[in-house]
């Protein structure tokens, strides 16, 4: 059995992804010698050597640059980000590089790069340490979003996220790094990308989430289980492209859909969600679609932190309204 | 007391062997002396002190395996000894060994059970209202849609019944929705007594209709309408007697109008005629509206007592059975007396119980004197 964190399966599959491949490197800020800022990268500089585990000055735009640039040269970089609220100054980069050489280039050209990052709050830290703004880069043509939610789905999308051609933003939550253990071996086999997981069954009403609200989810629906109230849960795990496939199958099923996220609600990946059911499932709900989100302002500090977060007791509550419709 | 860990001695290795300790608890050592030399899967090396201090606690022996992390020796000292990894260099991350157990984790959607019901939320709303089961409806509304229209059929009686099957019409028709309105809408209570009639020799029915009106005079409560929807009522000065008859199309209760200003005679021509009419069915609508009280004298049939039903919106009827000779108490004597068993029917919504048992009262006192 190899149990492991969610931040030790990253490393799991950073390591067999470098040895697999020798065109993968990874880059960022203290990522090689002080092994990441929490430790994902640790033991890759020992294992591997400074050629492709590369600690980088404090420039965002320069590590995206960079990395944009090995992976149009032909290497399959993974590139670093301390925090997400750091990504900024390489989105230039990203946006208007990465995520159209492809298309720039008529297909000649492809950027097989991976921007990991840990998002989320719930872990203390200061704001701009501690946001979700998966929809930002959802909203960007030609870059795919993963967000895992359990140490064996980060192992399996990281792995498939280094394998994929185009570039791929790879959202951890930080929060669930070293929240439990999971058996992962490390057999190299990669998950699904562009899939939802269905990660519990029920037939009363669809929860749709994703990173480390899973964690809540899951919670909540063991509780409402018990109040005879049997609640699916889908993990969408891939923020972009979208799998509403899974999704409006099973709210075919149950006719009602609530969506949790942690970013602000306005104009969160939950409006499209629910923008996607109204248009190609409205003939099968039973209740309006209802959304759980973190409010419109910037996370608070560590004190409001629990205010700020969409909770358990929100998710059962808000289940118990829908549940009155039809 | 402070505690050393078992560093990762290297390429990120979750255990090693005690190898050999080099010290026992009670030592006293210094900064980088060799402790313990401990087995790995790759090599054997030496764990050196990270602190001087006295060893009070040595966690394993030779043999033992120890995870990296876990705790190996214990110092005495005050010093702070090399610091468990965080994780993190900002904030605090939720912790724990616990397992997460996800179970069977579907990549996609879980299997479909069958088909479900497509309707817009109008119409689910509408099978709500109408208890109607979505899933029991055939669509036929566009790509397998169900309609309004589906709904309401639904919604219609399922089990209709076969064979020789009439519609009812006319008075019966009539006769079915006023007896569902009331049973849905009135309190009834029916109170019941017989009255000594021995020494009415004429007209019965007409000195039970002047009964009426003597007992309205004295309890007028019960020669009224009420209005359960807005909780009014209206007390009447004239009194107005529907009288029930039975024909062969239904129940016909033609009104005797302002039974107090006719006479015995009156009455009778009154009746008659609408026996007639009403059997001819040429009683004009007129003579079938404006009753303030019933009376139903189905004795003239069969029958003691009744329960008799209340056509809204008054509040009372009388029901008379079938008299009857009967032997009774009176004066100490046993005699043979005329009895007719009276049942009266009120609202208990618009009328007292006091009322009603004097309305009673009032008509037997007028039929026994």
């Amino acid at each position: 059995m190899a149990e492991m964190t969610l931040v030790e399966a990253i490393n799991q599959a950073l390591a067999f992804e470098m040895q697999a491949d020798p065109d993968v490197v990874v880059l960022g800020e203290d990522i090689a010698k002080n092994g990441g800022v929490f430790r994902a990268t640790v033991g890759l500089l020992d294992k591997f050597g400074p050629e492709r585990v590369r600690d980088t000055p404090l420039a965002e735009s320069m590590i995206a640059g960079l990395a944009i640039g090995m992976a149009i040269a032909g290497l399959k970089p993974v590139a670093e980000f301390q925090f997400m609220g750091f990504i900024y100054p390489g989105l230039d980069q990203i946006i208007n590089h990465a995520a159209r050489i492809r298309n720039r280039t008529r297909g000649k050209m492809s950027c097989p790069v991976v921007f990991r990052t840990p998002y989320g709050s719930g872990i203390r830290a200061p704001e701009h340490h501690s946001e979700s703004t998966e929809a930002l880069f959802a909203h960007i043509p030609g870059l795919r979003v993963v967000m895992p939610s359990s140490p064996a789905r980060a192992y399996g999308l990281l792995l498939a996220s280094i394998r994929n051609p185009d570039p791929v933003i790879f959202l951890e939550p930080s929060r669930l790094y070293r929240w439990a253990k999971q058996d992962v071996p490390d057999n190299g086999k990669a998950l699904p990308l562009d899939v939802c997981f269905t990660l519990r069954t029920g037939e009363d009403v669809t929860l749709v989430t994703w990173g480390s609200l899973v964690k809540e989810t899951l919670a909540a629906a063991e509780k409402l289980s018990k109040e005879g109230i049997h609640a699916e849960v889908i993990d969408i795990a891939t923020i972009k492209p979208l799998d509403m496939e899974t999704i409006l199958a099973s709210v075919e099923r149950t006719g009602r859909c609530i969506i949790i996220h942690e970013a602000a609600r306005t104009c969160g990946v939950g409006a499209e969600i629910s923008a996607q059911i109204a248009e190609k499932g409205l003939l099968f709900l039973k209740a309006p679609v209802q959304r759980i989100t973190g409010y419109d302002t910037v996370v608070p500090y560590a004190r409001l932190e629990k205010f700020y977060l969409p909770t358990e007791e929100n998710i059962i509550e808000a289940v118990q309204q829908i549940m009155e419709f039809a | 007391m402070k505690l050393f860990y078992l560093p990762d001695l290297g390429e990120g290795l979750a255990e090693a062997e005690i190898h050999e300790w080099y010290i026992k608890e009670g030592d006293i050592v210094k900064v980088d002396q060799p402790m313990v030399s401990m087995e790995t899967a790759k090599a054997v090396v030496d764990v050196p002190a990270p602190q001087a201090g006295k060893i009070v606690k040595l966690y394993g022996k030779k043999g033992d395996i120890i995870p990296t992390h876990a705790p190996l020796v214990e110092f005495e000292s005050d010093e702070e000894p090399m610091s468990k990894d965080k994780g993190t260099v900002v904030g605090a991350l939720l912790e724990s060994t616990a397992l997460l157990d996800e179970g069977n984790v579907i990549i996609g959607a879980a299997k479909k059970t069958g088909m479900t019901a497509k309707a817009m939320p109008a119409v689910r709303a509408l099978a709500k209202q109408l208890n109607v089961d979505l899933n029991s409806i055939t669509p036929t509304g566009p790509e397998g849609q169900i309609t309004t229209d589906d709904v309401k059929k639904a919604a219609a009686p399922h089990s209709r019944l076969t064979g020789n099957v009439e519609t009812l019409h006319g008075v019966r028709r009539s006769m079915a929705m006023v007896m569902t309105q009331s049973h849905q809408e009135i309190v009834p209570v029916t109170i019941m007594e017989d009255a000594d009639v021995t020494q009415i020799k004429s007209d019965f029915t007409v000195v039970l209709l002047q009964a009426m009106v003597s007992a309205a005079q004295a309890e007028p409560s019960l020669n009224a309408w009420y209005d359960g929807k807005n909780m009014e009522r209206c007390l009447h000065r004239e009194v107005n007697v529907g009288l029930a008859m039975d024909t062969e199309e239904g129940l016909f209760v033609p009104v005797l109008k302002d039974v107090l200003n006719k006479s015995a005679a009156e009455l009778r021509t009154q009746i008659d005629a609408f026996k007639t009419s009403v059997r001819s069915r040429t009683i004009s609508p007129s003579d079938l509206q404006g009753a303030t009280i019933t009376l139903s004298n189905f004795g003239t049939i069969a029958g003691r007592y009744a329960n008799p039903i209340i056509v809204p919106p008054m509040v009372a009827i009388l029901g008379c059975g079938k008299l009857r000779d009967e032997v009774c108490a009176r004066n100490g004597m046993m005699e043979i007396r005329r009895i007719a068993p009276l049942s009266l029917s009120f609202d208990h919504r618009a009328v007292t119980g006091g009322e009603a048992t004097r309305f009673l009262a009032a008509v037997i006192n007028y039929l026994e004197n």
